[in-house]
């Protein structure tokens, strides 16, 4: 009965242990901002609240916007060129695979923005008056996933020129007498 | 004689309960098939494209049915001069609007703006 009080009484010093060392490591990781910082975030609250308000609706309208742009590039004109190009028994490998590339990227696109608008959506959800810190800690986490998202965007504008370049080879080739199976 | 007793008594346990177990059942059902759709629609992605939600009233009108002024390529034919230069006519045309648009590329979430500007642009 003692030795199990005894083990008892270990394993809970052990657990105060490892939790507060946790949350001291938990602390060392915060963004460490200063006491006029903190002070700034909840000074501006209503102002960052507005923003990331504005920017949570702006940013839906533009995912949907040029997300059904980039969509139809690929399926209205990439697949329906590549479609035509095979249906004349010539090769297009080289637009194949630039499309299929641009597809890989769109559906990183996708992801990258669900992962962003689900950050920026529990951003919204922080009050900047009582966890200052926590909300600037969530916002640069935000940050970093639009930066992914335009990451993506960039991605897409350079496969789109990737293809036209193929299209232009296509065309050189074509002209040539080369294209032929 | 024990036996047809108490299948007597389970049978009528059934016949007097059958309508409210039915209800029951159906509403267990509805309430499986509504977290299995809550889940799709959530992790699916369509949820960040709904625009009917709550919040998004004031943009809602705001967009673009890009499929309306985006012109099919065919997708038969044979393929000539005329035929590529259409296709390159039509993708540059989609090419130049995505690149003017440059969709992400400000930074309103940049922690000086953030602190110290009330109202940073957050438009594209």
């Amino acid at each position: 009965m003692k030795v199990a009080a005894r083990l008892f009484v270990i394993v809970i010093f052990m657990a105060v242990v490892i939790s507060g060392s946790m949350f001291i490591k938990v602390k060392a990781e915060s963004n460490g901002l200063t006491l006029q910082q903190i002070e700034q975030v909840r000074s501006n609250c209503v102002s960052i609240k507005n923003t990331i308000n504005q920017l949570h609706v702006s940013d839906a309208l533009l995912r949907v916007n040029m997300g059904q742009r980039y969509e139809l590039v690929s399926t209205k004109l990439m697949d329906r060129f590549n479609g035509r190009i095979i249906s004349n028994n010539l090769k297009a490998d080289g637009l194949i695979s630039a499309s299929e590339k641009y597809k890989n990227n769109l559906n990183e696109f996708r992801d990258s923005y669900k992962i962003y608008e689900e950050s920026l959506s529990s951003a919204m959800r922080m009050d900047c008056q009582s966890q200052p810190s926590e909300l600037y800690d969530v916002l640069m986490i935000v940050r970093d996933n639009r930066s992914r998202v335009y990451g993506n965007v960039k991605l897409l504008v350079k496969q789109i020129d990737q293809y036209r370049s193929e299209v232009d080879r296509f065309e050189t080739t074509f002209k040539a007498g080369q294209g032929q199976l | 004689m024990d036996d047809n007793q108490m299948i007597s008594e389970k049978k009528s346990f059934l016949d007097g309960r059958r309508f409210i177990i039915l209800i029951i059942a159906a509403l267990i059902i509805s309430f499986i098939l509504l977290l299995i759709s809550l889940s799709l629609y959530n992790f699916s992605g369509a949820a960040q494209l709904d625009l009917s939600r709550p919040g998004y009233v004031e943009v809602r009108n705001k967009t673009v049915d890009s499929s309306s002024d985006f012109k099919n390529y065919p997708n038969y034919g044979a393929i000539d001069q005329a035929a590529i230069d259409e296709f390159k006519t039509l993708y540059d045309e989609q090419a130049q609007v995505i690149k003017v648009a440059d969709a992400f590329k400000n930074d309103p979430l940049n922690p000086i703006e953030l602190t110290t500007s009330p109202s940073p642009d957050t438009s594209f």
